[in-house]
């Protein structure tokens, strides 16, 4: 495949996610901050947001377990999840966090977990899609391309 | 749309809509621009890694020098060690000691720079508690070009 067809590609690809809301603009606004001389930002940011995550989805998991749940540590977990996915752009994850902080405040358990479940599933989600994302911009600069700049108005 | 800046042959992979262009030119049709005349500089206060590098590159991408701390006592100690800064970003959730907390010490040092509270999910409640102790602004994340440009250009004309 040569770079023009891959860097098509990779557009249909970057739009798909942001349709499907999976990506919102801020990541796009991220993407912009990356330059020559920060070339790797957004790898960087996006892999400290799956460190940061699967640290605060295995805590959270952990807090469910217990036998007399701590609702304000479930809630400070969630509060923070709720930060970082809308800080990296990742709309539905954020939404799920949203869902979650509600039962949180109800004191719902069956909620809470029903809401755990679906803000993983909303997590690995979209880190298939960034990994895949970045596995096509891999493909473009080894084939001695360069990344296409996304631009809000399609 | 097509996008712009589909170029070829070029393995270093920058993100720039028009290579070869003066530096003047915008980053991106959504950054608003600000070129500062003076040097500011601005403190990251937050206790998440991936949070302190998201706000420290959107500040130093507008060229300003940053620092950051990880948590309210480290920026509380920093500030009275005698480090200025121009605006210093607070989330209200931090360890070791709260941002509420963290933003009454700064201020009880008679520190007036700008201080911008931020936190992941905003209640009205939270707000006006932050406000109290201390901070300008109150926001919820994430910090973008759009709320951080107007404050850069009142700091830059200060």
């Amino acid at each position: 495949m040569e770079v023009g067809q891959m860097q098509g590609r990779l557009v249909d690809y970057t739009k798909s996610l942001f349709m499907e809301g999976f990506l919102d603009g801020q990541f796009l606004q991220l993407q912009q901050l990356q330059d020559e001389s920060n070339p790797d930002f957004v790898v960087e940011v996006v892999s400290l947001f799956f460190d940061d995550s699967e640290k605060l989805l295995n805590d959270l998991t952990m807090a469910l377990d217990q036998k007399n749940v701590d609702f304000k540590k479930v809630d400070a977990h969630v509060h923070q999840l709720k930060g970082s996915s809308s800080s990296i752009g990742a709309q539905r994850v954020k939404n799920a966090c949203i869902a979650f902080r509600n039962f949180c405040e109800e004191q719902n358990i069956e909620a809470c977990l029903g809401c755990l479940q679906q803000v993983k599933q909303e997590y690995y989600l979209v880190k298939n899609k960034l990994e895949t994302l970045f596995r096509l911009e891999r493909q473009i600069v080894a084939a001695g391309g360069s990344i296409p700049l996304m631009e809000m108005g399609f | 749309m097509a996008p712009a800046g589909v170029a070829s042959g070029n393995p270093a992979a920058p993100r720039r809509a028009n290579e070869g262009a003066p530096a003047e030119e915008e980053k991106g049709n959504e950054f608003p621009r600000v070129i500062l005349r003076n040097r500011l500089t601005a403190l990251v206060v937050d206790g998440s890694r991936f949070c302190r590098m998201v706000e420290q590159g959107l500040l130093q991408a507008y060229g300003l020098e940053t620092q950051a701390v990880d948590n309210g006592m480290a920026a509380v100690e920093l500030i009275a060690s005698g480090a200025n800064f121009n605006l210093i970003v607070i989330d209200m959730l931090l360890p070791v000691l709260n941002g509420l907390e963290t933003t009454r010490q700064i201020r009880a040092m008679g520190v007036r720079c700008k201080m911008l509270g931020v936190t992941a999910h905003f209640y009205e409640g939270e707000r006006q508690a932050f406000l109290a102790a201390g901070v300008d602004e109150f926001i919820e994340k994430p910090l973008t070009p759009d709320i951080l440009a107007p404050i850069l250009r009142e700091l830059d004309s200060q």
